[in-house]
């Protein structure tokens, strides 16, 4: 389903500080020439691992390990500097939820621009309106544009919307503590069915607690690198201790 | 790759028309006019710089009527400067979106120069209804209607692949270096001044008016002004290298953004 092959990804961090200012100074001085591989930095080396269909995958690690930049690499958001990256099957990424939405539209605009973003059809859309509605609990609020949208008002619309479809990967950035409890629980379940329905899941979380009880196998990230792959308790209990103890 | 494009677009348009249909939206939200500004705004403009070049300036061009002249040529470069500035920005302001989710990003620039488009296409009804007037006596000459007319849509069509190529380069241009954005405002009010919008290129000398001919701009208004004030058909020269200018500037365009698209998202 998705296999990654010695991904490695490198960013230059000197990017943001080419100004004019900066260049003409260093063309003068030499200490303040800043050397090239100063600026490099790679957020993952040599990362590889292969998910079979109906895996639920946790990936931890702190601030900073790569999590993210891995999911962007599976998505296809970036393209990875070396490696491979082989993915069959479409994915749905929940990436920061409401990423899509203009402010100035209404919430049932917006749920047809980002419908279009996440590549559904119109068809598709328009069958499925009800359902999404009716899940985001919104029903009164759909004229409304979003700009006038709480922010957990906002986050309930767009979970509606990114888990209408039955995608086969599903990509989730740490966003089952979205809305109120009693949302939280119904996202939950709807998380659960997907999964139980054969979708492939990545899934990134600091909660630990439910990544043991999601995840049928977690991946340790630390500094770009591999630190440990195997069952959600064993490692979950390895990085406990790395952190805390 | 061109069936891999085309699928691509196929995939994609239901996307393009909701981009489309969101800057109409956002454009029009809490006027009261709404989308008649696309109508009376070019109109209104027009009556101000007639007023002022005409009156004031005693700008002529001679045997033709001058509103029309102008009108023309002040639509077709307002089409230009805005979709191709529209455009640049499209991508730099869509970046929270490109990070977030694969989207193809040519989608951004081609929405963009196609809503100016539908804009565009908006601003010929009052500009025909001005060709109308003419006859009953709006400004000194009439405007013949002839059979050319159907060449106006193939010189539009060369018209817009030419935006939309220079749309495709300065949007990525803009990416590596943000101060394209005040660059560009400049190169266009240049452009406009180089272009014979308001003046003829009779009053030139010799020399700047051979020069002048090869600003792509220039080709297209003489196109559709040579139809519209003197019923006559531009010379199958003049078409041809409208096609060749359009298509290639286009396949430039692409050719680039396809090129460096990748890199788009370290600049983010």
């Amino acid at each position: 389903m998705i296999k990654l092959e010695n991904i490695s990804m490198k960013f230059n961090l000197g990017i943001e500080a080419t100004s004019f200012k900066e260049t003409f100074i260093a063309l003068f001085n030499k200490k303040k020439r800043i050397k090239k591989n100063d600026n490099e930095f790679w957020a993952l080396k040599n990362v590889s691992f292969e998910v079979q269909q109906g895996e639920v995958i946790g990936l931890i690690g702190s601030n900073g390990a790569g999590k993210s930049t891995l999911l962007k690499v599976v998505s296809g958001v970036m393209k990875p500097t070396k490696g491979k990256v082989t993915v069959n099957g479409i994915i749905s990424p929940m990436i920061e939820l409401g990423a899509g939405f203009d402010a100035e539209l209404t919430a049932r605009e917006n749920v047809y621009l980002n419908g279009a973003i996440l590549g559904y059809s119109k068809k598709f859309i328009e069958e499925k309106y009800q359902e999404i509605v009716e899940f985001s609990e919104l029903k009164d609020f759909m004229e409304v544009p979003v700009k006038n949208f709480s922010s957990g008002m906002t986050a309930k619309l767009a979970f509606s919307i990114a888990t209408i479809v039955n995608p086969e990967i599903l990509i989730v950035d740490e966003i089952l503590s979205v809305g109120d409890i009693k949302f939280q629980e119904k996202s939950k379940k709807k998380m659960m069915d997907m999964i139980k329905g054969g979708t492939t899941v990545l899934y990134v979380s600091h909660t630990l607690d439910s990544i043991r009880e999601l995840c049928t196998k977690v991946i340790w990230l630390e500094h770009g690198e591999i630190q440990m792959i195997g069952k959600p308790n064993e490692v979950c209990d390895a990085y406990y201790k790395k952190q805390l103890g | 790759m061109i069936k891999n494009m085309a699928n691509n677009f196929k995939k994609y348009s239901f996307l393009m028309q909701q981009l489309i249909s969101r800057d109409f939206k956002v454009k029009y939200k809490r006027s009261i006019l709404g989308v008649l500004w696309s109508i009376l705004q070019p109109v209104l403009m027009m009556t101000v710089m007639a007023i002022v070049f005409s009156q004031m300036f005693k700008f002529k061009v001679e045997g033709v009527n001058y509103l029309v002249y102008l009108m023309t040529g002040l639509i077709m470069f307002n089409y230009f400067s805005e979709a191709t500035s529209n455009a640049m920005t499209s991508v730099v302001y869509n970046f929270t979106l490109i990070n977030k989710i694969y989207i193809p990003k040519y989608i951004f620039p081609i929405a963009k120069c196609l809503f100016v488009g539908i804009n565009f296409l908006l601003t010929l009804i009052p500009w025909f209804a001005i060709i109308l007037l003419s006859y009953i006596g709006l400004g000194e000459y009439a405007c013949p209607i002839n059979l050319w007319y159907i060449l106006i849509p193939y010189i539009l069509l060369c018209f817009f692949m030419f935006t939309l190529g220079i749309g495709l380069i300065v949007s990525c241009v803009s990416v590596f270096l943000r101060d394209m954005f005040y660059i560009y405002s400049i190169i266009l009010t240049i452009w406009n001044y180089l272009t014979p919008i308001f003046y003829s290129l009779e009053i030139l000398p010799p020399t700047l008016q051979t020069i002048f001919k090869y600003n792509p701009l220039y080709l297209f208004i003489t196109g559709v002004r040579s139809i519209v004030l003197y019923g006559q058909r531009p010379s199958f020269v003049q078409l041809g290298s409208m096609f060749i200018v359009g298509l290639i500037t286009m396949i430039i365009g692409l050719f680039v953004f396809k090129k460096k698209q990748d890199k788009f998202i370290y600049y983010v």
